[in-house]
């Protein structure tokens, strides 16, 4: 990709919705990685997307202006972050240091200007140098802040916009972005960070705003099911904004190929308890707590009958019907809503799924890999179509094309440690020598803070000596309740190249699959093992209980071993297989 | 070649009267606006080190205040004369008039050079002075900010004592105070910055990138150093500074083709903006003379000093690639230089226009003193920015319009707003 696209984009005029340009930028220097795929995208949209689908569909890139790197390289140097930036400090500490400092003056001017004219919410997102590099796992590392840029007074809203972009410069140091940087050798100097201010795709239901749907479409499948391939691709969708998915790991999964296709259960109780029950907006009404540092402090979780008020369910849900023990489609009837999409995806109210498949194709064929894109659609309240799908961010995907076998006698065979038919990732590790699980008698989900800081320690010490290792625990890892299961960060485990989830027959809950840290997963390389319990190949804890400790908490043990272990995933079959010498 | 010494106030004059024409005011509009209202002049004496007393003359001038309270700065300086106040204070009335900001102007001084005198001299003139004028003084009615070798160490004193005298606090009634003190964040940057953002958009207006251009400033004051300092932020280049040598009592110019490195020129300069002119010439600065920052082969030149000084003498010493002349200090040219400037197509960002941060900022000031309410300084300069920007496009917008020079579209604006609030008010 070509590196410096700064001199094709217009300069921000200070007429943000209104000017000629929908995409410009303020300053000299660099985009950063998530506008320079936004700006690679924009042109390609314009010519070769946006009037395919009309009039159904609108393709835009929602209006943005970008301030660039040097803004940030000016704001470090003239209020000399540079020491507690890369001090140890605690990241509130860090934060607050960057609120107490001035932003430049030549950029202020067209900040005032600009929420001069706006009021509607808008998102301030990093695009950072190091989020460009093809193969560098930054996605989500850094922070994004929604606002909802509606308070009367000018003077309000520019202090909100303020505080949201040093918030975003304070977190290229924070702890989760230092690990990632000792993770990929890195240092955190090398790191220069671009802002996004963009618009928010949605609208507003009285203190509610939201798009009616947020979406993750990736053009690989690590876990086709049914007559879905690899190579067809998987789209996740929920309501609301998209940090249902990204985060909570919780939306509705299809494979373009097949969009009427539902995701497997047992029942329709089970389906229940898989789909959106909940849904992220930006908060319009009273603010909750003044926390400019806190990177939700104007979002808030909403259930299924707000969104039934405010009537945005109409085109996207479905009913249980609870004496047929079936699904209706539609919301006439009183009922449990269902968040499957039924109208769009069944009934082609849209051809959302078309479209997502077209841009998946432009989006490899630009990058020349396979690609992950996010995106957030709003529809027209009364039809539903037309809509407005506004595409968010494109990023490589890194697949490991090495060829891997593992055939259902190895997942069966002497001296398996882990077997799993529903593993992400492919390929091969022949260098681990050191394991560290959560013990399975000790643990309890009243006690996963406890585990994430006893983790967060071993990964750092075997982070600091380069010994890579297997991660074992329950639970969702990265869930956000910690009662689902260990809410770490990835940085916090970032050192582990194979991880296991797993459950105990007391646990009831789903597992993750990965999605929590999906990106990072597929750009580390990592090998990840979904192993629950009631499935026919479990985790030999005796083998393991054997193995001398190198440390041994409360909750946590580490391991080393003698010889290296073979940990091995098929992607094509999912099928992974981890063994002992 | 005219050989009467030049008056300021003339200047004025004969700027208001174009203007008037142009904007065919009726006698009264014209013979109201043309002198100032009020007028004090005055003596300070005062005890120095020595034991010995020293009279000084001050001076008060409230040229008009019918949009609102009187704003002006007071300057120490040899040269001081009445004409020279007037002509300020008229200025300044056009300024607040421009920037659409609810005050009137005024203007004053002291005749001294601060130079010669100690830190308690200054203290009993600043003092002195109020005590002379403190009636005519006030939020609601007149409020003083420092100008040419005064700042805000004097402002503070001249607040203290007229808050001793009035036996209240009263921060509102005097700008440019430290902050901590009642002054506002930005202050210090804001008249240089204010004239960059003036820059910024002229060259916008001319299609040129700031990082294509070179600049030669006059004056390495308040003024400027921000004005510098904000320009190199943007990518431009500043080649040659001029400034005051008070030990040589002469000016130089310090050139560096490569550019000045301005933190380093920073550090060798005192507080009244001279700088060390054998350690520039040990930095590798040029020392040339002072008249020579008029004749760089630059794109832009920024007269940041003081008054009168591209004159119908020196215009034709500026080279042809000049295309910008930005105006940071007041009255720094003659009006046979403006005719010469605009034959020449060179684009003219007037004094009252591109200097005219320093009393938004100070107007900032004084709002967030009387709410005793401070803002942060991203909002100070935000707004300033804002404000120079919707100023200079007005302007602009009404010289293409009319046809008219940019400055003259600039008080054109100006006077149209004050001859309103005149008749509004009942006075014409």
């Amino acid at each position: 990709m070509e590196k410096s696209f700064s001199k094709s984009v217009a300069p921000f005029d200070r007429h943000f919705f209104t000017g000629k340009e929908k995409f410009t930028l303020i300053g000299r220097g660099e985009l950063g990685g998530k506008a320079h795929g936004l700006a690679i995208m924009k042109d390609i949209l314009e010519t070769q997307l946006s009037r395919r689908f009309m009039p159904e569909i609108q393709v835009v890139i929602p209006t943005l202006t970008v301030i660039t790197t040097d803004s940030f390289d000016l704001f470090m140097k003239e209020n000399n972050l540079d020491e507690v930036a890369f001090s140890d400090a605690r990241d509130d500490l860090i934060a607050h240091a960057f609120q107490r400092a001035e932003l430049p003056a030549q950029l202020v001017g067209d900040l005032r200007a600009l929420v001069s004219q706006v009021h509607t919410p808008l998102a301030i997102r990093s695009s950072s140098m190091l989020e460009d590099a093809m193969f560098e796992p930054f996605a989500s590392v850094y922070a994004t802040k929604m606002i909802p840029n509606n308070p009367w007074d000018a003077d309000i809203r520019f202090r909100k916009l303020v505080e949201a972009i040093k918030f975003v410069y304070a977190s290229t140091f924070f702890k989760d972005a230092k690990n990632y940087m000792r993770a990929t050798k890195h240092v955190t100097a090398d790191e220069k960070m671009a802002v996004i201010i963009q618009e928010v795709v949605g609208a507003g239901h009285g203190d509610r705003f939201y798009p009616h749907i947020s979406g993750i479409a990736r053009s690989h499948n690590f876990y086709p099911l049914g007559h879905a391939k690899p190579g067809d691709g998987v789209i996740d969708l929920a309501l609301g904004l998209g940090k249902s998915i990204v985060d909570d790991g919780i939306g509705w999964s299809f494979s373009p190929a097949y969009p009427q296709a539902n995701p497997p259960y047992i029942s329709i109780s089970e389906l229940l308890e898989q789909s959106q029950t909940e849904f992220w907006a930006i908060n319009m009404g009273q603010p909750g707590e003044y926390n400019p540092i806190k990177e939700t402090e104007y979002m808030l979780k909403f259930n299924l009958e707000d969104a039934e008020r405010d009537e945005t369910l109409r085109f996207i849900a479905s009913t249980y019907r609870l004496q047929d023990d079936k699904i209706v489609f539609g919301i006439a009837e009183k009922g449990p809503r269902i968040i499957d999409f039924a109208p769009i995806l069944k009934f082609e109210l849209i051809p959302l799924t078309k479209m997502l498949q077209a841009l998946l194709k432009i989006g490899e064929e630009t990058l020349e890999r396979m690609v992950e894109i996010e995106f957030a659609l709003t529809l027209d309240e009364r039809h539903g179509s037309p809509a407005r799908f506004g595409f968010l961010q494109v990023r490589p995907m890194v697949v490991s094309e090495a060829k891997v076998d593992v055939s259902l006698t190895e997942l069966g065979g002497e001296r398996v440690l882990v077997a799993t038919e529903s593993a992400l990732g492919n390929g091969l590790l022949e260098n681990i020598r050191d394991v560290v699980y959560v013990k399975p008698d000790r643990f309890s989900p009243n006690e996963t803070q406890t585990i994430a800081v006893q983790l967060e320690e071993l990964n750092n010490k075997l982070v600091a000596s380069h010994n890579p290792y297997l991660l074992i625990g329950f639970g969702r890892w990265g869930s956000s309740d910690p009662r689902g299961g260990v809410p770490v960060n990835f940085g916090q485990i970032c050192g582990a190249k194979a991880i296991v989830e797993s459950t105990l027959p007391e646990m009831n809950f789903m597992l993750s699959q990965g999605s929590h840290f999906f990106h990072n997963i597929t750009s580390f390389r990592v090998l990840y093992f979904s192993v629950p319990h009631w499935e026919k190949y479990t985790i030999d804890w005796n083998w393991l209980g054997l193995q001398k400790a190198v440390a041994d908490t409360e909750f946590v043990r580490h391991v080393k071993l003698l010889s290296p272990l073979k940990i091995k995933v098929d992607g094509t079959t999912s099928r992974g297989v981890i063994c002992y010498a | 070649m005219s050989n009467k010494p030049f008056n300021s106030f003339e200047m004025a004059q004969s700027q208001f009267d174009g203007i008037s024409d142009l904007l065919a005011l009726d006698g009264p509009t014209r013979d109201f606006l043309r002198w100032p209202m009020r007028e004090y002049q005055f003596l300070i004496p005062i005890r120095m080190d020595d034991g010995q007393i020293k009279i000084f003359r001050g001076f008060r001038v409230l040229h008009n205040d019918a949009r609102g309270p009187g704003k002006g700065g007071i300057r120490f300086h040899p040269q001081e004369t009445i004409d020279t106040v007037r002509a300020l204070a008229m200025w300044m009335t056009w300024k607040c008039a421009l920037m659409d900001i609810p005050l009137g102007g005024s203007h004053g001084g002291v005749v001294c050079d601060p130079h010669n005198l100690s830190l308690r001299e200054q203290e009993r003139l600043c003092r002195g002075w109020v005590k002379q004028l403190f009636r005519d003084l006030g939020p609601q009615i007149d409020v003083p900010a420092p100008e040419v070798m005064t700042n805000a160490q004097h402002m503070l004193w001249m607040l203290d004592e007229f808050e001793m005298i009035r036996g209240e606090k009263s921060s509102g009634f005097i700008t440019g105070k430290p902050v901590g003190m009642g002054g506002s964040l930005g202050r210090l940057e804001a008249a240089g910055f204010g004239l960059v953002f003036a820059l910024r958009e002229a060259l916008k207006e001319l299609g040129i990138r700031a990082e294509d251009t070179t600049a030669s400033v006059q004056g390495f004051g308040n003024v400027g150093q921000y004005a510098i300092r904000l320009f190199q932020q943007m990518g431009g280049k500043v080649i040659c500074v001029s400034c005051w040598d008070q030990k040589d009592g002469t000016s130089y110019s310090y050139k560096k083709k490569s550019g000045v490195d301005f933190n380093s020129l920073l550090s060798i300069t005192d507080r009244f903006g001279g700088i060390d002119k054998k350690r520039a010439a040990d930095l590798g600065y040029e020392v040339l003379p002072g008249s020579a920052w008029l004749e760089q082969d630059v794109d832009i030149l920024i007269p940041a000093a003081i008054e009168n000084q591209i004159t119908h003498d020196n215009v034709k010493n500026i080279c042809p690639r000049v295309k910008i002349v930005a105006e940071g200090a007041n009255g720094p040219m003659t009006a046979e230089a403006d005719k010469v400037i605009a034959s020449r197509d060179i684009f003219l960002i007037p004094d009252i226009l591109a200097n005219a941060g320093g009393i938004t900022c100070s107007y900032f000031e004084q709002v967030q003193s009387n709410m005793n309410y401070y803002w942060e300084k991203d909002e100070v300069l935000g707004k300033l920015d804002v404000k120079m920007t919707a100023a200079f496009h007005s302007v602009l917008e009404l010289a293409k319009e009319k046809s008219l020079s940019m400055r003259d579209a600039a008080v054109f604006i100006a006077i149209a707003r004050v001859a309103q609030a005149c008749r509004d008010r009942g006075w014409v």
